[in-house]
């Protein structure tokens, strides 16, 4: 009996997962737990295994396909065995199906309620998402100009077929036909004038990068969060001496470099302290309530070659800083070896950014949806401040900046979760139980 | 190739037409030493005899009634309505009995002939002679409707007409019997159901038919001047109508515009619009599709009266021009 | 077809005695056949609506069987007994009622526009005089070909008011056509009684405007019309062109079925029946009540498998709803 080999889910939102690259080809021999091809999903790189010892047959995708999970893509056959039948499985839903087939355009599930909502007229609107897709702020965009009766636009339908094989959103467009009225000319002009604007004349193309795998998920994820996501930042100066003073008396009494406590790991312990004295801090956002999460995990956002990953330290609150730092040391490492697990970037609940090592001295960081708030870390810079006397004394700050997403929180929470934070690394010892 | 008038051309096809099968006769009055009011039957009478160039009394209804009796008994008649207005007295016989009883008696008859009908205004004949009527029975299944625009188209179509195993109405118009065109010697037929692009051009397409063909190239000329290239279409057959000429036309120059001398309330004007919207030309117009047609009156006597009644060839260009400037 | 034959014992001088009893037995089908289709229509079996024959078999009776299998028919909307006798299936016939696609005309034409071309029957009409103009162009065509067919063209009292009638009466009386326009006189065009519709006492008397010839007959005599029928034919053969004949007659229904008959009386329909074509056949061929009965028997048994075959017959398919239009 052929044995398929399915597409797996990985995580628990895991929808699709796309080829990275065949290991074996068509016609190959493999054993049973033999690595067949590589796939990539939110991030991570994961190698899909032979179910079975037999010959690789009847491969159904290629580099690049993004695969719904749960699909076949491949069969093992045993020798002499046929390949079967193969069932297609639907893979958009319906409604979003009847939007895009009327139109050719697409639009992102927020933009098409509103689209619906409005009674609009989706030929005349422009997608600034991705493969011109429509977003939401398209659509606000649309409806927020003076000129439009929403829905009405008045084109002929040679200047309509136009606009939406060429992508232009009519509304700007001044119609030169009788009543003003847009013409299949007036839509070529502002083609023309809006390449002009684009490149300013010819301005040549030296590389494209293919938007796939890790590249995509972070684009779309990064979007998606800015869109969603109401930010509000606050700043904080952290004096970190104290900090540091207990680090360094740690770390001296240790001998292996791995058992060093690193700067990110008390980081990372102090802001769980945080978290758990600001619960509201550490919760999801959805639209009919607010949830409060039980654990505290926190993900440490950590840069590869690829892109961004953030492998996550589960229940920071409850593990010692040494504990912490030896995970963060184990995760990084996996991470640039591509070796990383699902469980390892699963359930995290708050995430840390750290760009001090770059030398930035302070950003802005988007949270990492579904999460409601991200801690941005910046350089430990040294700095003069003033003492209680006004005397000028040196001081190493670092500036913590969070972003918090204002429709969970206010600004008064979130100040409080960055001064129980300072109060907390100035007072470290805390962080030793 | 030389060179005969559309009247002649019609006459050269029903004597060819008859030399070849004796089941073809005329039907009409004062087709026989009268040669036809018009003069296309001249001559005929002493080629073929009486009993084929059946001269009758004055019965639209009994002519139509013969060539629906003489049909379905293995005929191929011909018959000849005088002017296309007095088809009234013969509407029973072409449009309940003619037209339908193939389908009435389960497609087990068959109704192959031909009703010639001279028609159109000009001649000063006034409202009971000078009709535009084909409009009528494009509305009728079961009938075929064509309409000549020039000597050649005459003669290939008849040819095909009387060929036809179906009831095919053939409207030809007065003005146009003394033109002249080429046309070949041999029987040669032009296929029903199909149109022609008379004329190439980029602006503009024009959508015309019988005389307004002829006028709608006069336009032409003059409209080239101006820089306006316009492309005329003659559908020919009416009914029924090869669409696909017409369709990409639009979708090239995104304007139509229909001309036709019936008048343009239920005309066939409307008809054509309908097809241009509802193919996949309408994504590709550039303005609303225009007719040109005769007004909404009886043809009056006075002769400027008259000339203004129907589209000329001033009115073409206007049109043309106003559709391509976008007026409208 | 049944075809006259001149052998044996004549009947009235004109009809061969078995050929005889096998009209009384097509009159009593026919009637039979009528009797069933009101009841059809009134039970609402058949869409649409009927215009019976009832009271009129002996036209049918006479007409048909004095003719050629060659040649034709042009029927009117009250002629089922008509298409009987021109070798009409009662299969067929009922599956047409129905709007079956094993009817005549596949269920396309219904009670009033049954036609078997194959056959020489050219159709019932829906239009009144509608076929006379027809017959015209029937009867230039038989000249052209030269086959010595003739046909026959039935229509009623109403017609004979069209402007059709006269048209077609006048173009064949001046090619000498070889028409036979037999008129159904049953005194009611519709609801317009004859003597309000004519100034003239007959019909045949129009014969004279067009000097073709034309005489008025008993038309619940099968006798007369089957002799009547039989000279006109011998004319029209001969080349002596038309024929006008005006059979006299009655119908017992009304004019369709929704017609109340307020234009008439009991009284005058009870008069003509004691008049009934078939109970004067019957009489005249000697056949007793009792065998009467029987035939009726057996032609209500046959129309009854008829409308076995008619119910069970399929009904058009939808897919070919546009088919016959064009050939």
């Amino acid at each position: 009996m052929p044995k398929e080999i399915f597409m797996p889910k990985f995580g628990f939102t895991q929808e699709e997962s796309e080829i990275l690259e065949w290991l074996h080809t068509e016609g190959d021999n493999v054993e049973k737990g033999d690595p067949i091809v590589v796939v990539s999903t939110d991030k991570i790189s994961m190698e899909v295994e032979a179910p079975e010892t037999g010959i690789l047959s009847g491969i159904r995708y290629q580099i690049g396909d993004t695969v719904p999970v749960t699909e076949i893509i491949a069969y093992i056959l045993q020798p002499g065995e046929k390949l079967p039948k193969i069932k297609q499985k639907e893979k958009k839903s319906k409604e979003s199906e009847r939007v895009e087939e009327k139109t050719g355009k697409s639009a992102t599930p927020l933009a098409k309620k509103l689209i619906e909502e409005k009674s609009l007229d989706i030929d005349v609107l422009a997608g600034t998402g991705e493969n011109g897709k429509i977003t939401k702020a398209d659509v606000e965009k649309f409806l927020s100009h003076k000129k439009v009766i929403p829905g009405k636009i008045k084109a002929t339908p040679a200047a309509r077929r136009i606009g939406v094989e060429e992508n232009i959103s009519l509304f700007e467009i001044n119609g030169s036909g009788p009543e003003g009225r847009i013409q299949a000319d007036d839509v070529k002009q502002k083609i023309i004038a809006l390449k002009k604007t684009d490149t300013g004349g010819d301005v040549s193309i030296t590389n494209t990068i293919p938007l796939i795998g890790m590249r995509r998920t972070i684009a779309q994820n990064m979007q998606r969060s800015m869109q969603e996501a109401p930010h509000m930042t606050l700043q904080i100066d952290v004096p970190m001496d104290a900090l540091e003073n207990m680090r360094k008396e740690i770390n001296a009494k240790q001998e292996k470099k791995s058992e060093k406590v690193s700067l990110t790991a008390v980081i990372t312990k102090a802001v769980a302290l945080s978290l758990k004295r600001n619960p509201i801090l550490n919760s999801q956002y959805s639209e009919k309530e607010i949830k409060i999460l039980g654990e505290i995990h926190i993900g440490i956002a950590t840069a590869l070659d690829e892109g961004l990953i953030v492998p996550v330290i589960h229940n920071a609150d409850r593990k010692d800083i040494r504990q912490i730092s030896k995970e963060i040391i184990d995760l990084t490492e996996r991470a640039r070896k591509a070796k990383l697990k699902p469980e390892d970037l699963s359930n995290g609940t708050f995430t840390i950014s750290n760009l001090g090592m770059y030398g930035i001295d302070r950003f802005t960081a988007i949270i990492n949806s579904p999460q409601s708030a991200i801690l941005a870390v910046g350089k430990m810079n040294r700095c003069f401040v003033p003492t209680d006397t006004d005397i000028p004394a040196i001081q190493k700050i670092i500036t913590f900046n969070l972003s918090a997403d204002h429709r969970v929180m206010d600004g008064v929470q979130a100040a409080k979760f960055l001064s129980d934070l300072k109060n907390i690394i100035s007072e470290p010892k805390v962080l030793l139980k | 190739m030389r060179e005969i008038s559309y009247m002649e051309a019609l006459r050269e096809a029903m004597q060819q037409a008859m030399e070849k099968d004796e089941r073809v006769f005329l039907i009409g009055e004062d087709i026989g030493i009268y040669g036809g009011a018009f003069g296309v039957s001249a001559g005929l009478l002493e080629k073929f005899g009486p009993d084929r160039i059946i001269n009758t009394p004055i019965s639209e209804a009994g002519i139509a009634g013969a060539c629906v009796g003489a049909a379905v008994t293995g005929m191929r008649p011909i018959g000849e309505i005088q002017f296309s207005d007095f088809v009234v007295l013969a509407m029973d016989q072409i449009v309940m009995q003619g037209a339908k009883m193939r389908f009435m008696f389960g497609g087990k008859a068959q109704l192959p002939f031909v009703i010639r009908l001279p028609g159109g205004s000009g001649t000063g004949a006034a409202a009971q002679h000078s009709e535009s009527l084909e409009n009528w029975f494009v509305h009728v299944p079961g009938l075929k409707v064509v309409m000549p625009s020039s000597p050649y188209d005459a003669k290939g179509l008849l040819l095909s007409a009387i060929e036809e195993n179906n009831p095919v109405m053939f409207f030809e118009h007065k003005l146009l019997y003394k033109t002249k065109g080429h046309v070949p010697e041999e029987m040669y037929t032009i296929p029903l159901g199909k149109s022609e692009v008379v004329r190439e051009g980029k602006d503009l397409s024009v959508i015309a038919t019988s005389i307004m063909v002829p006028r709608s190239i006069e336009a032409a000329k003059i409209l080239s001047e101006e820089g306006i290239e316009i492309e005329i279409i003659d559908p020919r057959t009416l009914k029924p109508l090869d669409e696909e000429p017409i369709v990409s036309s639009v979708m090239k120059t995104g304007k139509a515009l229909i001309v036709h001398e019936a008048v343009k309330t239920g005309g066939f004007g409307g008809e054509i619009s309908a097809v241009i919207m509802e193919s996949s030309a309408f994504a590709y117009l550039d303005a609303p599709v225009r007719r040109l047609a005769g007004l909404d009156m009886p043809i009056p006597y006075n002769r400027t009266l008259e000339y203004h009644a129907v589209p000329q060839v001033e009115n073409i260009v206007e049109e043309a021009r106003k559709l391509v400037k976008g007026v409208y | 077809m049944p075809k006259a034959k001149n052998k044996g014992q004549l009947i009235g001088g004109e009809i061969e005695k078995s050929k005889a009893e096998d009209l009384l037995y097509m009159m009593v089908l026919t009637r039979a056949f009528e009797e069933n289709a009101e009841e059809m229509f009134a039970l609402g079996k058949v869409h649409g609506t009927g215009h019976l024959s009832i009271g009129q078999e002996a036209i049918a009776a006479g007409a048909g069987p004095a003719l050629n299998e060659s040649d034709y028919l042009l029927n009117t909307h009250r002629g089922h007994g008509h298409s009987l006798i021109w070798g009409g299936d009662l299969n067929r016939m009922m599956a047409e009622f129905l709007g079956k696609e094993t009817g005549y005309c596949r269920g396309r034409g219904g009670s009033m526009h049954i036609a078997d071309v194959e056959s020489n029957n050219l159709g019932s009409q829906g239009i009144v005089a509608g076929n006379l103009p027809i017959s015209v162009g029937v009867g230039l065509s038989i000249k052209m070909r030269q086959t010595n067919q003739v046909v026959l063209t039935l229509f009623g009292d109403g017609a004979a008011n069209e402007g059709a009638f006269h048209e077609s009466l006048n173009m064949a009386s001046i090619w000498n056509l070889p028409i036979i326009y037999l008129c159904e006189n049953n005194q009611y065009a519709m609801s317009m009684a004859f003597e309000r519709a004519f100034r003239i006492e007959h019909i045949s008397a129009r014969a004279n405007a067009y000097g073709i010839k034309g005489l008025t007959i008993d038309g619940n005599d099968v006798i007369a019309v089957h002799k009547a029928v039989r000279e006109a034919a011998e004319r029209a053969r001969k080349g002596s062109g038309p024929t006008l004949i005006e059979a006299i007659t009655y119908r017992y229904k009304g004019h369709s079925k929704s017609d109340r008959q307020l234009y008439r009386t009991r009284e005058e329909v009870k008069k003509w029946m004691e008049k009934d074509p078939i109970k004067r056949f019957a009489k005249l061929l000697d056949v007793d009540d009792k065998t009467i009965k029987e035939i009726e028997e057996k032609a209500k048994e046959e129309i009854q498998k008829a409308i076995v075959f008619a119910e069970q017959s399929p009904e058009p398919e939808i897919s070919s709803i546009m088919e016959g239009i064009y050939a």
